[in-house]
């Protein structure tokens, strides 16, 4: 895994992003903005599946409504992640916070687009309210748990 | 302008302000307390603005999904003015002397006004066009200021950090 990291850090790309003024902060404000947009299609469905937020309406309809801003948030981040990622592959290599952020990340990846999906998309009264709770403070937590970590990543190195 | 001049740097001089900026491990964690903020509300807000210009969350009315989230908008706003406050609080000087914190402050107060004007309005007729594909063009016009203001709000944020334009 040293290795390569090594060489992502090593590679011609990662060396014009670490030269350049201006490609990081741009890089790291869509960052932002991605994430303010796959927060904001978690957290709606999430607090639906918490009985609150757009109440009046079908779980399965809420969820499908902020569906594709999921996923373009999601490959917002993914696409700004990536240049961050091996422009300063050395330090994220040494960050605990990094690492963490990962780990959490692929289990939160999984767990929305297997189980809570299954649950945003099951029959309401099937799943009733404890269990779509559970599903939803799942989520919140998973995610808090990636964001934290991201932004303590450069404030700790 | 004289006067917050020498407020910033009458707050710069508190003995908790001093705590604050010396401390190690306090201001990290407020700064991501911030960013926890910022996405309940920005998020949410952003899930409301795209219901309002018509690309988003359509099958839901927009009255429903205004009255819902707002809550949770105030709630994540609460979060990101308090800690948000105490960042200034713990370095006042850096944040005066700093281009893009002026041009966060008066995007806050762009948005603010939008959706002040939005709600004097537009919002008078929501029952009309709740829940059709027609948007008013008024509404349309709040949801894509909110989005941009909101997003200028984000983006200044993040780039006060890299002291760009700044005087010392």
């Amino acid at each position: 895994m040293l290795s390569f990291f090594q060489m992502l850090n090593d590679l011609t790309l990662s060396a014009t992003i670490r030269e350049s003024i201006w490609i990081s902060p741009v890089v790291n404000v869509l960052h932002l903005l991605a994430l303010v947009v796959f927060a904001g299609a978690v957290l709606i469905v999430d607090l639906r599946l918490l009985g609150r937020g757009a109440r009046e309406q079908p779980l399965a309809r809420v969820a499908g409504d902020a569906q594709p801003w999921l996923i373009a948030g999601f490959l917002g981040l993914l696409v700004t992640g990536i240049p961050q990622l091996i422009s300063n592959a050395m330090r994220e290599y040494y960050s605990a916070f990094f690492w963490f952020k990962m780990e959490v990340m692929v289990v939160a990846l999984i767990y929305t687009f297997t189980l809570r999906r299954k649950v945003t998309l099951a029959d309401e009264a099937r799943v009733g309210p404890f269990w779509s709770k559970v599903t939803g403070l799942v989520s919140i937590a998973l995610w808090a748990l990636v964001a934290i970590p991201a932004r303590l990543i450069g404030l700790f190195t | 302008m004289p006067f917050l001049r020498s407020l910033f740097e009458w707050v710069d001089t508190f003995p908790t302000s001093i705590a604050l900026r010396e401390s190690q491990f306090v201001y990290p964690y407020i700064l991501t307390a911030h960013v926890v903020g910022m996405c309940i509300f920005a998020g949410l807000i952003c899930m409301m603005d795209l219901r309002l210009l018509g690309v988003g969350n359509l099958r839901t009315p927009f009255s429903q999904v205004q009255r819902r989230l707002f809550p949770w908008q105030m709630a994540g706003l609460a979060v990101s003015a308090v800690t948000g406050l105490l960042l200034v609080y713990g370095q006042p000087m850096r944040f005066y002397s700093n281009f893009f914190f002026w041009i966060k402050t008066l995007m806050m107060v762009l948005a603010g006004v939008n959706a002040l004007a939005f709600h004097r309005t537009t919002y008078h007729s929501v029952a009309s066009w709740d829940s059709d594909a027609a948007i008013p063009f008024g509404a349309k016009l709040a949801g894509a200021l909110g989005l941009a203001l909101w997003a200028g709000v984000v983006v200044s944020g993040r780039l006060i950090a890299y002291n760009w334009f700044s005087r010392t």
